[in-house]
């Protein structure tokens, strides 16, 4: 036998089965499997939204499970909530129309928008900080070795202080914006 | 190889097909010879350690610097042209035998780091690795002055790359332009950061200026060395006519 035919049969033979549990399963375990399915379409339907289906469309996905629209919502802004992130705020703005779209938590989603904005504002205040103090030392060092004019600019990103500066500015406002998001989890 | 005066050049071997298929990609390094404090060399564009036909990169540079006298412990500053792996990939391997300062483009480091995952991505796709780099300065366009005599200038020449930059000696009419043009030819703009608007700009801007020695990144079939006033004016002049309508 051909290698794709076993492949498609073997695919088959594991529908067949898993179609004979169903048969056997209570409600309570029907109820979950189905729950699973409906979890895994909301988080590929999030991937899909995030990497650029718009909101109509995703509003047309919805439309094809009727009855199960309002369960799959729950599982689609979960994911996209879990996706917010400090590091990586590209995103953000999707997310948050996303949130606007599908449920009625406006001051919840403008809080993490601030997080994000005073977390921008508080790297890059520390980052000028460090960079004028210790700048000036890196830039005497560097002319001690020969090598100085204004093309030259130390850089601090690899110093011992901006990575410390930079974790306990990172650690602080996660902390933030994860007691922040936990609301929207329970969308 | 001795180029002039106190400026080497390591060219990797491309000028004949041949040696394109047996060496694969790595770009030429150029050496300025005891620039700094303490005798130190200044070397631009490192190259990789090992590319992707396994040649040993780095250490036929460390081999060719020795036949003129040179030591890969005696380099001081390494300055990386933009962040292609085949131009900085040994960055830090050399940093680590010889305690020298890395730089890069301030514009380039910072693309770098916002198109990290994409620009792997990409150069990944075409069998490019990317190393780990941590500039301790960066160089913007301006003034760069080299313990006591030497002085360059740092020119912002994108177009291969976002922050691309070239280093020209107008006391030595010398131009390193890394990836910008080649014999005949110029740098791509299809890899993340690419421009062909910037490259075309970028080019303009240098063809004013003047040049002895044209230093490119790479012999892609030709020499990577342009010598003479008149030779470099017709090698822009081929570049407008042949590459620029094609960009």
């Amino acid at each position: 036998m051909p290698e794709g035919d076993k492949e498609l049969k073997s695919a088959f033979d594991i529908a067949m089965e898993r179609a004979q549990k169903l048969g056997g399963l209570s409600a309570e375990d029907k109820r979950r499997l189905k729950e699973e399915e409906l979890a895994e379409v909301g988080q590929a339907l999030g991937k899909r939204y995030l990497s650029g289906l718009p909101i109509r469309d995703v509003e047309l996905e919805l439309g094809k499970y009727k009855e199960d629209r309002q369960i799959l919502i729950p599982y689609l802004l979960s994911f996209l909530v879990d996706k917010i992130n400090l590091i990586d705020p590209d995103d953000v703005e999707r997310i948050v129309e996303a949130i606007r779209h599908f449920s009625k938590r406006p001051k919840v989603i403008e809080g993490i928008r601030d997080i994000i904005n005073e977390y921008q504002i508080a790297v890059e205040q520390a980052r000028q900080e460090i960079q004028s103090e210790l700048g000036a030392v890196r830039r005497k060092e560097l002319a001690r070795k020969g090598i100085s004019g204004s093309a030259v600019e130390p850089a601090i990103g690899a110093s011992p202080e901006w990575l410390e500066t930079s974790q306990h500015l990172l650690s602080e406002y996660q902390k933030r914006l994860e007691g922040t998001k936990s609301p929207l989890q329970a969308l | 190889m001795k180029l002039v005066s106190s400026f080497y050049a390591y060219l990797w071997p491309g000028v004949t097909m041949q040696e394109m298929m047996k060496y694969g990609n790595n770009c030429n390094s150029y050496l300025v010879a005891n620039a700094l404090s303490g005798n130190k060399h200044v070397l631009v564009d490192p190259g990789q350690v090992v590319n992707e036909t396994r040649q040993k990169c780095l250490d036929r540079l460390i081999s060719e610097m020795k036949k003129d006298g040179l030591k890969i412990e005696d380099v001081g500053l390494i300055i990386n042209t933009h962040a292609h792996p085949d131009h900085y990939g040994a960055s830090e391997e050399i940093r680590k035998m010889s305690g020298a300062q890395v730089a890069i483009g301030k514009e380039e480091n910072e693309f770098l780091q916002l198109a990290s995952g994409e620009m792997s991505q990409a150069l990944k796709s075409m069998g490019f690795e990317m190393p780990e780099i941590h500039p301790d300065l960066y160089l913007t366009e301006g003034e760069l002055r080299l313990g006591k005599d030497l002085v360059a200038q740092v020119i912002l020449i994108p177009g291969h790359s976002d922050g691309h930059i070239g280093i020209y000696w107008p006391k030595e009419k010398i131009f390193m332009g890394g990836d910008l043009v080649f014999a005949d030819s110029t740098g791509r703009v299809d890899i993340p950061g690419g421009s062909a608007e910037a490259l075309k700009s970028s080019i303009e801007r240098i063809a004013k200026l003047d040049i002895e020695y044209l230093l490119t990144g790479h012999q892609y079939g030709s020499p990577g060395v342009i010598k003479g006033k008149d030779e470099i004016k017709r090698n822009f002049e081929v570049i407008r006519r042949s590459i620029f309508p094609y960009l």
